[in-house]
């Protein structure tokens, strides 16, 4: 039993897996979106992680249907909905400003579009009271967007979404208005209420610690094409492209050339001293930062990030080694070489 | 981007500033003084109004008031007329300007930039030109001698400029906001009823008054379409009661008309000035 | 849909705007008066010939041009005026910004028939002020030389808030940290204006001045009332004597005629002044 079904009775989770099938989208000479493959299962949070403009914001307008592909198919269980037009695909999208009616109530925000699918009184009634209950949003049905909250809003985002009973859920950055503590306190909140139902939720943030935090599975994104599909752990330790290894964890991973043109990557927190062996270091600087601190080393083979518990000093000259199995190496392309 | 309202030249210091006192009541006594003096000849009897300063104290008089309100056609009638024109020539150009620049606002590149160019171009027009070309129309159709009638060629005229300030307005929408309802399945005429037009409300408004005033302000139109004098609009009824010789220096009773013909428009002006700067504002920096 | 949400406006604005021009232009080919029953009958070039030898017809070009010119220059230099002292902060701003918008409110009829009492010799209110000073009265509408003024008088009354307004809104589009980091770097108020103001000003005064001259060249209603074209049809205006030739005399070929001519003189005029206007805009 899911939260989003106690809302009413009726939810339509018939238990849809959404599909993207080789999209692709261009504005003008600008590709937007290369070939993308991608495949949500019911229930499933999927988030896609980049930089801006990697596509991901298109991605979510695809599948709302407010931009169409120029190749590709989107599939919602057996059904293509790739030409259905987007009042009709049953998606329900929460924008990064929430776009909330601003001359409406909170409860006119809610009601106004059941109202417009002739969803019947009653259950118009009953649906609202639910979903203001869950999202305890009770007090504030009178106010007017204006009057909310960055969270309060954020909460009558996520009540109109619920209340679209949709078969697919699509979340925009819809916490990069918020601040940072009340983000990561929202997080398992905003997961409880929408994964887990029937519907696939596809959640885009540009944030990997959101991603890490919410989503079942990440899809980073870059310059349009999928880099790399998977849990946040096998992000960390399997990155396929260079540019994953060093989009996903902080401090970002040191990368050093090989002789043979190759690329070695290690994380800053695989690093530790030796005795004797290794490599040659002297650090540089030094943030502190409570629990460890994170150094910038100079080295013969050029600047490394270290992330160590121990207290160093600038100026101190250190030799550092890493375990092989830590060690991530890729061609000269960004792609990955070996296990 | 709206600058704060505290983009001011440097020169403007809080405190006593008796140069800028001075300015600010020359402007409005060259605003309001003749005005004003239109208010008080209507009010005198025309003794007192040759007899100057010396006879303040007497010769207050409502007559001349009388005197137009009792005429033939009263002039109540004028002012009927125009109002009549005016909220029809309103209602139909809003519901045309709507939808179109609506639809104008969704196209946008270059189309968009040409048709915005010629409205803005048809938007400066001295329509005074048209007069001659519309009078056949109104021969060729019947619609002489007809109030409604008279919508249709003033709602064709005021529709450049509504339909730019209006797509102005559209465009300082979020567009997400459309997006969510069409997400949440509103129709076209769904989204521009419950979503985009009552948020468009103050640019309606001020689009709204700017047509009403434009109505109640045309001359040449309503002075070749209207001839039958219990139909005259404001404007060539004053043009007839110029021409007239019915009123004789000294003015009482042209004043007492220009009073009347004036106040619904400063009521209006009055009630709605902050839309109709803020709607022009927006159509200016479109535009 | 697109067809739906817009055709119906765009069918009425080419009723409204496009035909007039055609069949004026169509009608400029022919004779269309008394003589030929009010038919219409082609007759070639013979009203543009007649337009260029008409010295009535040149005369209220010139005369609508001058005023064209100088009350648009001087509703400019008073609406700048105006707006900059409107845009500084002082108590009770608002209120005086929405008496001085005033005027524009004003049906032109009904203000210009205000105007004739104003200037009424010998009993006008003006001239009670000129005859305390001089002991004499000027005659302003029944002189030639006076009654024009009078026009750009009533003119500029009217339509300076309007202008100002306009200006306004522009000046409320220039961010003021500009003005700080000129002041702090020690610069005047008059630097300011001529450095920061009237650049950044530029395309309002521009679209002010092209759209006030399209209208004052079309002057009419305040003519009209004020003084009927005369005396001896000094004040009259191109368009009142399309007027004239149409409702009066019913030569509506030739009408049709003196409006193309004067069309053309607009879009010329307009298509001058913007490409002398536009260019160093984008310096």
């Amino acid at each position: 039993m899911t939260v989003s079904s106690t809302i009413s009775s009726t939810t339509t989770s018939a238990a849809t897996a959404l599909q993207l099938e080789g999209i692709s989208r261009r504005i003008g000479a600008r590709t937007i979106l290369e070939d993308l493959d991608l495949t949500v299962s019911p229930g499933e949070c999927l988030a896609l992680l980049g930089p801006s403009g990697c596509g991901k914001s298109s991605t979510l307008r695809l599948i709302s249907g407010l931009d169409s592909p120029d190749r590709g198919r989107i599939l919602l269980g057996e059904r293509d909905i790739t030409a259905l037009p987007p009042a009709r695909r049953q998606v329900a999208m929460v924008f990064q400003s929430y776009a909330l009616y601003p001359h409406l109530s909170v409860a006119r925000n809610l009601s106004l579009g059941m109202e417009i699918r002739g969803v019947d009184a009653a259950t118009i009634a009953r649906d609202l009271d639910a979903v203001l209950e869950l999202l305890q949003l009770g007090e504030l049905r009178q106010r007017r967007p204006a009057d909310l909250s960055g969270g309060q809003r954020q909460r009558v985002a996520l009540a109109r979404a619920l209340l679209r009973r949709p078969q697919v859920f699509l979340l925009d950055e819809p916490m990069s208005n918020l601040d940072a503590q009340l983000r990561e306190e929202l997080r398992p909140q905003l997961r409880a209420i929408l994964c887990g139902g029937g519907a696939p939720v596809v959640y885009v943030t540009h944030d990997q610690q959101e991603a890490m935090g919410i989503a079942d599975r990440i899809a980073v994104l870059d310059a349009g094409r999928l880099q790399q599909c998977g849990t946040a752990r096998e992000l960390y330790h399997r990155p396929a492209t260079l540019f994953v290894a060093q989009f996903i964890g902080r401090p970002q991973i040191n990368v050093l050339q090989e002789p043979d043109g190759s690329l070695l990557a290690v994380r800053p927190e695989h690093l530790h001293a030796v005795r004797e062996g290794g490599l040659q270091v002297r650090v540089v600087s030094r943030e502190w930062q409570g629990a460890s601190q994170q150094l910038q080393l100079d080295t013969a083979r050029g600047p490394l990030r270290w992330v160590c518990d121990g207290g160093r000093s600038i100026g101190d000259a250190v030799r550092i080694a890493w375990e092989p199995q830590h060690e991530h190496r890729f061609a000269a392309g960004g792609r990955r070489l070996t296990a | 981007m709206p600058a704060s309202p505290s983009a001011q030249p440097i020169a403007s210091q809080r405190g006593q500033n008796p140069r800028r006192w001075t300015l600010v009541a020359l402007l409005l006594f060259w605003s309001l003084a003749p005005m004003l003096w239109q208010l008080y000849t209507s009010l005198r009897t025309p003794d007192a109004l040759l007899g100057g300063l010396a006879a303040i104290g007497r010769g207050w008089t409502l007559a001349n008031y009388g005197q137009i309100l009792s005429s033939d056609p009263p002039f109540w009638r004028y002012l009927l007329n125009s109002t009549l024109v005016g909220v029809g020539t309103t209602l139909l150009t809003l519901l045309l300007a709507i939808p179109c620049a609506y639809a104008l606002q969704r196209r946008g590149g270059l189309q968009r930039q040409l048709v915005d160019g010629a409205l803005l171009v048809a938007a400066a027009f001295p329509s005074v030109l048209l007069f001659l070309a519309l009078l056949q129309l109104a021969r060729q159709f019947g619609l002489a001698n007809n109030l409604l009638a008279l919508c249709l060629p003033y709602a064709g005229l005021s529709l450049p400029l509504a339909v730019l300030l209006l797509e102005a307005a559209f465009a300082e929408l979020p567009r997400e906001l459309e997006e969510s309802a069409l997400l949440e399945g509103f129709g076209l005429w769904q989204r521009l009823r419950w979503i985009l037009v009552p948020l468009l409300g103050p640019a309606v408004a001020s689009t709204a008054v700017l047509v009403f005033l434009f109505s109640w302000n045309e001359f040449p139109i309503a002075l070749t379409w209207l001839s039958r004098s219990e139909l005259l609009t404001l404007a060539p009824a004053m043009a007839r009661i110029a021409g007239s010789s019915v009123f004789s220096v000294p003015y009482g009773a042209f004043a007492a008309a220009t009073v009347l013909g004036s106040v619904p428009l400063l009521l209006l002006l009055l009630v709605f000035q902050r839309p109709i700067v803020a709607g022009l504002t927006q159509g200016a920096i479109k535009g | 849909m697109g067809v739906v949400l817009i055709g119906p406006a765009l069918l009425l604005l080419l009723l409204v705007f496009l035909w007039p021009m055609a069949s004026y232009l169509w009608l400029s080919f022919h004779a269309q008066n008394l003589f030929t029953d009010l038919q219409p009958v082609p007759v070639g070039m013979l009203n543009w010939h007649r337009l260029v030898l008409d010295a009535r017809f040149w005369q209220d070009a010139a005369q609508t041009l001058r005023f064209a010119l100088v009350s648009v220059s001087l509703e400019l230099g008073l609406g700048l005026a105006m707006a900059l002292l409107l845009n500084q902060r002082w108590r009770g701003r608002g209120l005086v910004r929405s008496l001085t918008l005033l005027p524009w409110a004003l049906p032109t009829t009904v203000m210009a028939l205000g105007w004739r009492w104003i200037f009424n010799d010998p009993s006008g209110p003006i001239n009670g002020v000129i005859a305390g000073l001089t002991g004499s009265t000027l005659p302003f509408l029944a002189s030639p030389s006076l009654a024009w003024l009078a026009v750009v008088f009533a003119d500029v009354w009217k339509t300076t808030p309007f202008v100002a307004l306009l200006l306004l809104a522009g000046l409320q589009m220039i961010p003021a940290d500009l003005y700080e980091a000129l002041a702090l770097e020690g610069g005047s108020a008059r630097q300011a204006l001529l450095r920061i103001t009237l650049p950044l000003l530029r395309p309002y005064l521009l679209l002010v001045l092209l759209f006030r001259l399209a209208q004052a060249l079309g002057v009419f209603d305040l003519i009209v009332v004020l003084t009927g074209g005369g005396p001896a049809s000094s004040t009259e205006s191109v368009a009142g004597y399309a007027y004239l030739n149409a409702m009066r005399f019913l030569d509506f070929g030739y009408s049709a005629t003196v409006m193309i001519g004067m069309f053309g003189v607009l879009l010329l005029l307009g298509g001058v002044l913007l490409l002398v206007l536009r260019r160093p805009a984008r310096a």
